[in-house]
């Protein structure tokens, strides 16, 4: 029940916001954040109950739906989503805040957040496959068109892109889900989308081969990996800058997510078959991406490309198919959420004050607004990996997942991390540091009291689960155990 | 000696009339005659009189169907079959014909203007029906035959009864070509009259599991009745005429084609190919396979590139025929297609209905237009929409999304039932192609929903005439999505009422 | 073959040319009256064929009904109308024609070959039987047994043909 009312919850809040009545769309910003902030509380009460050491789903609930088709709702959480679902719970919050100042219909837009926020903790915490498509499937509507109708300029282009090529990936894997679901029943009899009983089914490994590669095609477009991330850049670019916050910070975790819970679990001998060409495919785009965003110029597009390359060790991390790898990954989902969260807080902050994003129109900030500077170099730092700081912990367990597997990927991986280095830290010295020269950037405004509220709990979660990962990790780690072992289980 | 010769100086075995079996068809056709009759003597009776009359007989055919839902047995001397899918069948039609009638009680007229539309056309969309339901019931080709013209030259009068120039050359090429495949299904029943010595479906189906049976020529019957339904249900090769009589017809009456004549259409398709060519499935397999891959691919494809909302609308039924075709192509072998079919047309008719609904109400938006295409329906209309009118823009949002089929909506539980039947039956690869095909038609699905959400209104929003009020036709729509949404949150109890349509009496 | 079967294969090699030829005219003549009246011709060779295949009842029929009756009825409304004022249709699509001729050609093809693999092989089956007591009462016998649904459902189709016709007759232009 507790679940139940943690994932509706934004919903509710939706709906309560769009009965706002439009002369008074002030209140609605409050209805929101209550809503959001209610959510927030409801997962605390879930992560506090939570029984640490435990590998297995708990404060779960079953209800039949459509027992024709053999789809029930069926929720529960372990160590692996309840990181994921306290991180949704933290960011709607801090988004919903960011858009404080948003003049255009606020309602709606708020609305669609919060319908975002349910349909993405649905994709977390979804132990039935059909009920998991259907919420993979409900992410695209409200991302839809939070990006294509609060966006930027190509805002519909790039809605489109997004929706057509994720609608794709989903589709393909439905086909999958169908098949897999048609293969149980002809075996045991039983028609049922229950995960648990999914995975104890045993799958021919030809079998598992073509049903990993249905569901790789929703998981890798929606991570993204590489070569499938085109709809990325155009995507986070174009779309509100609070709303890229929840892309970037959530949406893009639903993919490794996918990966972690369903593509491994449920056919770890098409998993191991796939193994090379998923290895290969991240350290391609952890280095491609690095080097791209490189050369970006507007600030939003090199930390959506920062984004799509951290995102190849997180892969790099679940393909190694061992503890490290695995905890790491899950981790690093948590840290790079945060990372790239603040990230775009700060770049929406500097595009509210300055109306651009071209790194080329900033420099010497430090001295105008050197308390947003102190924010974004530690946020910086976070993302770069730097020990003592968030990002640090899941790249290193990453990385020595990666190394235990195969070396030449870990240590080419590695060239990814220096390159990471390399484009923030100039970015950031660019625009931070330097003479002064542009007049506009004088009379700068610093962090406001409610940007501080935004950006504080973000920086005070960088640096404390860098100094003390353990909680997470802890937690996290009987479940990763528990993947690492279905993985590796022999075939029959 | 002949059966018949021994008869010749005995009294007639007249069959018996089994008038419980067509109980719902008798009230159809009693309300359609009253109401002819009430046009005639009383030619001032309002729309609303005669919607309301033409309700009153729908409830009541509606009732008589309800009375029957647990009737199964052959009646007439084998001519129509009371099973699973005349029940469903006839529950939706009759649900599509009072949503139809919603739409027609709303007319194109404005507050004190004379309505375009003649008053017959009320009993006209009632014997439409029955011929529909006829069909779905018809257990004999040539009971099939005459159904499909009843509710052929009802259509055809109904595509032409306003004055507009474009409804005028809908009806004649609906006419004209309807005609046209009309000969081909009677040419294909002939044949197979021919090879199997009856034209009744059980006897066929006896027929065809008999190996001294005519083969050849049985087939070309089958592949001529074959040709006959495709035209009916438009599908690719045969789908030319569809979107010119869309576009051209008034929308209300678009919209009970496009809903009603796919569900009766794919009813006796069902029933004639699954059930009673079940054995030559390995013949007629590929070939409605092909016309399917044809179907969704081509539907899709152009539907892409239209700019008029109810020429979309035609390619993208074109399209969703084609998805039901992969029901068709696996009902011979598994249940589960016929269900899946059933329970497509079911969910398809409302979303349709929904969005020409839409069409309906955007067209009152602005002033009316006199030239060849008549009514407004360019997606010019329909920029900004989401500014102007929230209620119908939000509507039209969930028709789209219905028809892209994005969970969880009706439209999801459909198109995901026919590619479970389609993959229990082998038929993986069609499954494949319909994903395809269902992630081209996102384009052009969205594509509205940008025009009316991510555009900002033209010109001076002054302009615009007030819709007037519509309340048939609010009516109409808030049942349409209401479905479209509750179907969509729980689905089981019209899945269940599909998989007790599944056995076909003949 | 016997003389009676001679003698029909003789009336039908006459009367299936004029059959098509007829039809041809019709389609592609462009004056409304002579259409109308190769359209009767064509209905007599079809009455012929009628004759052929032992039904008498519908022979008369055709000829009573369809070239009497109807088309009377179609020549009066033309005469009435006037004649000559007919609407030259453009082609829209360039290579409809040949495309059409083609795929009329296939399917003549087609279909003459499956008539020919299941037909002329066959043993035809006797019309003895079937016409013994009478056509016309064989006829009866049929439409009031096995095909009363039908024929009685072809009511309705006359209603709504006949609604249909007053609707569109009675539209100003």
């Amino acid at each position: 029940m507790l679940l139940t009312a943690t994932l509706f919850a934004p919903l509710a809040g939706a709906l309560l916001v769009a009965l706002v009545p439009a002369a008074r769309q002030e209140s609605a910003r409050l209805v929101a954040l209550a809503a959001s902030l209610v959510t927030l509380g409801l997962a605390v009460v879930l992560a506090a109950r939570f029984q640490t050491g435990d590998a297995g789903f708990q404060l779960g609930m079953t209800a039949e739906w459509v027992p024709a088709f053999g789809v029930s709702y069926r929720v529960g959480v372990d160590g692996v989503s309840l990181p994921l679902v306290l991180l949704t719970a933290v960011l709607t919050p801090l988004a919903i805040a960011g858009s404080w100042r948003m003049a255009d219909r606020p309602r709606t837009y708020l609305a669609l957040l919060l319908v975002l926020e349910t349909a993405m903790l649905g994709v977390f915490v979804s132990l039935d496959l059909f009920l998991f498509y259907v919420f993979w499937e409900a992410v695209l509507v409200p991302a839809y068109f939070l990006i294509g109708s609060f966006g930027g300029e190509r805002r519909v282009y790039a809605a489109v892109k997004f929706f057509v090529y994720t609608l794709l990936g989903g589709l393909l894997m439905l086909v999958g889900i169908i098949a897999l679901f048609w293969l149980h029943q002809q075996a045991t009899g039983t028609p049922t989308f229950d995960y648990e009983a999914l995975v104890d089914f045993q799958k021919a490994p030809s079998t598992q081969r073509w049903l990993f590669a249905a569901f790789f095609a929703a998981f890798a477009i929606k991570t993204p990996v590489w070569p499938f991330h085109t709809w990325l850049p155009d995507a986070y670019t174009e779309a509100p800058t609070t709303t890229t916050v929840l892309l970037a910070g959530v949406m893009s975790k639903l993919g490794v997510y996918g990966f972690l819970r369903f593509a491994l679990p449920l056919f770890p001998d098409g998993a191991r078959w796939a193994q090379p060409v998923l290895l290969t495919l991240a350290v391609v785009g952890i280095l491609y991406c690095a080097l791209v965003a490189t050369m970006q110029r507007d600030f939003k597009t090199l930390v959506a490309y920062s984004s799509v390359s951290h995102l190849g060790f997180i892969v790099l991390g679940i393909f190694a198919f061992n503890l490290q790898g695995l905890q790491g990954g899950v981790f690093y989902m948590v840290a790079h959420g945060l990372v790239i969260g603040g990230l775009f807080f700060i770049t929406g902050m500097l595009e509210e004050r300055r109306g651009t994003r071209r790194i080329e129109e900033f420099g010497g900030l430090q001295q105008v607004v050197p308390r947003m500077g102190g924010v974004m170099l530690v946020i910086t730092l976070g993302s770069v990996a730097l020990p003592g700081l968030v990002g640090f912990v899941g790249e290193f367990l990453t990385l020595l997942g990666a190394f235990l597997e195969n070396r030449v990927y870990a240590v080419l991986a590695t060239v990814g991390v220096i390159l990471g280095a390399v484009y923030l830290l100039w970015a950031y010295q660019r625009m931070w540091h330097g003479p002064l020269e542009r007049e506009e950037n004088r009379s700068l405004p610093d962090l406001t009291r409610r940007e501080w509220a935004i950006l504080a709990p973000l920086v005070a979660a960088i640096i404390v689960l860098g100094l003390f990962p353990r909680p997470v990790l802890d937690r996290v780690e009987p479940s990763a155990q528990r993947v690492v072992e279905q993985t590796q289980a022999p075939s029959p | 000696m002949h059966p018949l010769a021994q008869a010749t100086t005995q009294p007639l075995p007249l069959p018996e009339v089994d008038w419980r079996a067509i109980a719902p068809e008798l009230a159809l056709a009693v309300a359609g005659v009253v109401l002819l009759l009430v046009v005639a003597f009383w030619p001032r009776a309002g729309r609303g009189v005669l919607a309301g009359l033409t309700l009153a007989g729908l409830a009541a055919a509606a009732a008589l169907t309800v009375w029957n839902w647990d009737l199964e047995r052959v009646a007439f001397e084998g001519a129509v079959s009371l099973d699973g899918i005349t029940r469903y069948a006839r529950a939706v039609l009759l649900a599509v014909g009072a949503l139809a009638t919603l739409m027609v009680a709303q007319g194109d007229s404005r507050e004190g203007e004379p309505d375009d539309s003649p008053p017959e056309v009320f009993p006209l969309l009632l014997f439409a029906l029955l011929g529909m339901v006829l069909l779905a019931a018809a257990s004999d080709l040539l009971v099939v035959f005459i159904a499909l013209e009843i509710l052929s030259l009802s259509l055809y009068v109904m595509a032409g009864e306003t004055r507009r120039l474009a409804a005028q050359e809908a009806a004649m090429k609906y006419f004209l070509l309807g005609a046209f495949s009309s000969a081909f299904l009677l040419y294909g029943i002939a044949l197979c009259y021919g090879a199997t010595g009856s034209t009744n479906l059980l006897e066929i189906a006896d027929a065809t599991g008999d190996p001294t049976a005519d083969g050849t020529l049985l087939l070309a019957g089958v592949g001529l009745l074959a040709v006959g339904f495709l035209f009916k249900v438009s599908a690719v090769p045969f789908h030319m005429w569809t979107p010119d009589v869309y576009q051209g017809t008034p929308t209300p009456v678009a919209a009970f084609m496009a809903a009603a004549t796919k569900v009766a259409g794919f009813a006796v398709f069902l029933r004639v190919f699954a059930g009673a060519l079940g054995g030559l499935v390995v013949s007629w397999r590929p070939v409605i396979a092909g016309a399917a891959v044809l179907t969704m691919l081509v539907g899709a494809a152009l539907a892409v590139v239209q700019t008029d909302l109810k020429r979309m609308l035609a390619y993208s039924s074109i399209s969703h025929a084609g998805y039901l075709l992969v029901g068709v192509a696996a009902a011979a072998t598994v249940p589960a297609g016929v269900s899946a079919s059933m329970f497509y047309l079911l969910t398809y008719a409302f979303m349709v209905m929904g969005a020409f609904m839409v069409v309906q109400y955007v067209s009152r938006l602005g002033p009316p237009d006199d030239d060849a295409i008549g009514e407004r329906s360019s997606l010019e209309d329909y920029r900004g929409l989401a500014r102007r009118h929230p209620w119908a823009a939000g509507l039209l949002a969930v028709f789209m999304l219905a028809l892209t089929g994005i969970p969880p909506l009706s439209g999801f539980w459909a198109k995901y039932y026919v590619f479970l039947a389609g993959i229990e039956a082998g038929l993986t690869w069609l499954v494949v192609v319909a994903v395809i095909s269902s992630v081209i038609s996102a384009f052009f699905y969205l594509r509205v929903l940008v025009v009316a959400y991510l555009q900002e209104p033209v010109g001076d929003p002054g302009a615009e005439t007030a819709p007037g009020r519509t309340p048939a036709l609010g009516v109409a729509l808030g049942l349409a999505g209401l479905l479209t949404v509750a179907i969509g949150l729980a689905p089981e109890a019209l899945i269940a009422a599909a998989r007790s349509a599944e056995r076909i009496l003949g | 073959m016997t003389s009676s079967e001679q003698a029909e294969l003789i009336v039908f090699i006459i009367l299936a040319p004029l059959a098509v030829v007829t039809a041809l005219g019709m389609v592609l003549t462009r004056n409304a009256v002579y259409s109308a009246l190769l359209l009767v011709v064509n209905f007599f060779c079809l009455a012929g064929f009628y004759v052929l295949l032992e039904a008498q009842f519908v022979a008369a029929v055709q000829v009573i009904v369809y070239a009497g009756a109807i088309m009377v009825l179609f020549l009066f409304v033309l005469m009435l109308l006037g004649i000559g004022n007919e609407v030259v249709v453009k082609e829209q699509m360039r290579g409809q024609r040949p495309a059409a001729v083609l795929l009329a050609l296939g399917l003549l093809v087609a279909i003459v070959g499956a008539l020919a693999a299941g037909v002329f092989d066959a043993e035809p089956a006797s019309l003895a039987a079937a016409n013994e007591g009478g056509n016309v009462e064989a006829i009866g016998r049929i439409l009031f047994t096995r095909y009363t649904f039908a024929f009685e459902t072809a009511g309705i189709l006359l209603v709504v043909a006949a609604v249909g016709a007053l609707v569109l007759g009675k539209r100003q232009p």
